[in-house]
């Protein structure tokens, strides 16, 4: 189960959110601890007093050529950028490196589900003379992460993952496993999500929006991780590194104990936990941690399904060096992640 | 077909190999294995009218869809409401596959997870949903409920009590291949001790509308490989895998269908839609999962293709065997079992690979059906004229998708 002596290091990260464009942007959030949501414009839902966490500094056009953007959906456009920016932190120029050795798994929330609704809106609305056929390759959930890998040309393993609350550390924990069997050399890794009107209409047809989709956030997150070795090679800096991945499915009527026990064994010298999805509120699980700080991205930046890209780089960026971080995500129903990061550089400690 | 724990025990090689002790399908072609393995042995297509949703309004208007199916008869009312069409497959189809290994309750539910594939899920009640509002009525909520692709998942894991990893892989048609090697991976890590691994989906209005609008499904039950075809035939089903550390499951007693043997993934980084066209990098991809494996080309005695139909798909696919297999290319069967179940997109990976596994236990190629005549851009052995007898003990299962995602799985026996 332990992944300690894994050597993998974080050698870049990425941030897009209702915070701005960046990671300086995202820091500074963290540093005043301000909510930077704001009121969803009352037409959308018919009534006020709903606040979302729009990632309304983002321009898709101030990175991307305005035809090309044109092509992505949201969700594309904050991955292929995310992945250039994480790359441009990490030093990595793909073309320069083996291609087929740099891979992308992602989170993503509701990737295509915009796409999804225009796509059958035409249809209902105009027959099949209404269909946009541009739309519908970009329907599906894994468009974010095959855009960014043909837009940045890489080439190695490829995957996405959807699975609530904690979509994007089911990508981590895959993306560190390929590093761990060698498949990669460096994958990039974290969460995507988009929010639009529509999603937000059906938040509140079912019931979500004074739930879980309270608060709903937007943007993406995004971590390169990086065999040590490869990493201490070309001198890449590193903001930290990786130590245990744990995970449960469910936490099982009756069997609690023994869940919470498996997810969390081992945890005891965090100096800073990072909360995501619903940590916030298993309190079984968090009465088991270290009364230290703790850190959570959903009241300033807003909570999304694939928001654990977010969140861990925000641990990331807020853990002091040679300080041990533990990631704890949580969903309604499962999963459960807790995983160990470390801050600073380990290959020049 | 069943292989004894025994026999097993004696053909185990020194590497620690992921044994698949459990299958389970539901789908057109048969709604469990006996059934699917007859339709697969005797080649019964199984692509015929669809009723689910109009489908006058499109070209094509055929596929492989589930007919007959009550869920009263698998579900209470009360359940069977809160699971969407996906789910509900899901959950038969994982049932059979546990059911059929018998692992529940050898280890604890934490030590037992589900590593899945996903597709277009409950898209199918959330379009009833959109339907309904955009008329101006309200929209019934429920049937947003499984409008995520990881809610069969979670079906799954509540319905038998699984408390161990849970993951759903959304990478369109090669999604649930690469959850059958994640499952294996999980299991091999230690993490697991068993996981059921396939993959779910049904058709809806949004792919069949939408590959209808690329203009890349065909009028007749797809050919694959043939002259003259035009394209995809959709489908919709779930095939699991029961997978497990064979040391472990021999111990336990149980049967050992085969092995997942390695796998490998990677995504072209050419094209949202159109495959590199020179194959190399579905070869790289085939080629990897042979060397995780531990198996030379030399002992794959054919491949599943991915095999839609299209006519770019498959001959790329036939350009990555003759990079793969060399001067032997010819000797080693590409077959497509699409013409017979249909293209299930979410579900096709673990659906082809079910179909694998229990071709190679019978000694078997399967045959691809519907052929219209030899195309020279496609020069291979697709088994056309009927399926083989084969002493095959290993075989290539390849998933392509959106996006340029490719897997290569390779299965034993």
């Amino acid at each position: 189960m332990s992944d300690i002596g894994n050597d993998i290091v974080i050698s870049g990260m990425a941030a897009i959110s209702a915070a701005g464009v960046g990671l300086d942007s995202l820091r500074e959030a963290l540093c005043r601890g301000e909510s930077l949501l704001k009121p969803v414009p009352a037409d959308i839902l018919g009534e006020s007093g709903h606040l979302w966490g729009k990632a309304d500094g983002f321009r898709a056009v101030d990175f991307i050529p305005p035809l090309k953007a044109r092509k992505f959906d949201r969700c594309s456009q904050f991955a292929v950028v995310a992945t250039g920016m994480a790359l441009k932190d990490a030093g990595i120029e793909p073309a320069a490196l083996d291609a087929d050795r740099i891979g992308i798994v992602l989170g993503c929330g509701f990737g295509g589900i915009a796409n999804s609704e225009e796509f059958l809106r035409g249809y209902f609305t105009a027959g099949a003379e209404g269909l946009t056929p541009m739309l519908f390759p970009n329907t599906v959930p894994n468009a974010s992460a095959s855009n960014a890998s043909i837009e940045h040309g890489l080439k190695g393993p490829n995957v996405t993952f959807v699975q609530r609350f904690c979509s994007a550390e089911s990508a981590f924990m895959m993306a560190c496993r390929f590093l761990q069997e060698d498949r990669a050399d460096i994958i990039l890794t974290g969460g995507v999500d988009e929010l639009t009107p529509a999603m937000l209409r059906g938040f509140a047809a079912t019931g979500q929006l004074r739930r879980h989709g309270a608060g709903f956030g937007e943007g993406a997150g995004i971590l390169v991780l990086e065999k040590g070795s490869h990493a201490r090679r070309r001198n890449a800096p590193a903001r930290g590194s990786v130590g245990c991945v744990r995970t449960i499915g469910r936490l099982i009527p009756g069997q609690e104990g023994e869940g919470a026990d498996r997810l969390l064994a081992g945890v005891t010298d965090a100096s800073l936990v990072g909360l995501s999805g619903t940590a916030a509120g298993e309190k079984q699980l968090l009465d088991r941690l270290p009364a230290v700080t703790r850190l959570e991205t959903a009241p300033l930046i807003g909570r999304s399904i694939a928001m654990g890209g977010l969140a861990m780089t925000a641990l990331v960026l807020a853990l002091r060096p040679g300080c041990n971080g533990l990631h704890l995500a949580a969903s309604p129903e499962g999963p459960y992640y807790a995983i160990d990061f470390r801050g600073g550089n380990p290959v020049q400690p | 077909m069943r292989k004894t724990a025994a026999i097993a025990a004696k053909s185990m090689m020194v590497r620690k190999r992921i044994a698949i002790t459990g299958l389970g399908i539901f789908s057109a072609a048969g709604k469990d294995v006996p059934s699917f393995s007859g339709s697969l042995l005797a080649g019964r297509c199984a692509i015929g009218p669809i009723d689910l949703f109009d489908v006058s309004p499109f070209a094509a208007g055929i596929g492989a869809q589930v007919h007959g199916f009550d869920p009263l008869d698998h579900f209470t009312a009360k359940q069977a409401k809160k699971l969407s069409r996906a789910d509900q497959f899901g959950v038969i189809a994982a049932g059979e596959a546990l059911g059929n290994s018998g692992v529940c309750g050898c280890y604890s539910p934490y030590d037992i997870g589900v590593s899945m594939g996903a597709g277009a899920a409950g898209m199918l009640q959330a379009e009833e949903w959109l339907k309904e509002t955009l008329a101006g009525k309200k929209g019934n909520p429920s049937l947003l409920r499984g409008l995520l692709p990881d809610r069969t998942s979670m079906a799954i894991a509540a319905a038998y009590n699984l408390g161990g990893y849970l993951g759903s892989i959304t990478t369109a048609c090669s999604s649930s291949a690469t959850a059958i090697g994640w499952g294996a991976d999980l299991i091999a890590t230690g993490r697991l001790k068993a996981a059921v691994c396939g993959g779910s989906d049904c058709l809806s209005i949004l792919t069949f509308a939408g590959f209808n609008s690329l203009r890349v499904v065909d009028t007749e039950p797809c050919a694959p490989f043939s002259l003259g075809r035009q394209g995809i035939s959709l489908g919709e089903g779930a095939a699991f895998l029961v997978l497990e550390d064979e040391e472990s499951a021999i111990c336990r007693g149980a049967c050992v269908y085969g092995h997942v043997l390695g796998y490998a993934v990677a995504g072209e980084a050419y094209h949202m839609t159109a495959p590199e066209p020179s194959g190399a990098d579905a070869a790289r991809v085939m080629t990897a999962a042979m060397n995780q494996a531990g198996v030379s080309a030399d002992e794959v005695g054919w491949v599943n293709a991915h095999g839609t139909g299209t006519p770019l798909n498959d001959v790329v696919e036939t350009k990555a065997m003759k990079l793969v297999f060399g001067n032997r290319a010819m000797g080693v069967p590409l077959v497509s079992t699409k013409a017979l179940t249909g293209h299930c997109l979410g579900a096709a990976g673990a659906i082809e690979a079910l179909a694998t596994v229990i071709a190679l236990n019978e000694g078997v190629i399967p045959q691809t059906l519907n052929f219209r005549g030899a195309d020279p851009d496609c020069d291979l052995d697709y088994c056309h004229p009927g399926a083989k007898q084969s002493a095959a003990k290993v075989a290539l299962s390849n998933s392509f998708a959106f996006g340029g995602n490719i897997t290569s799985l390779v299965l034993g026996i």
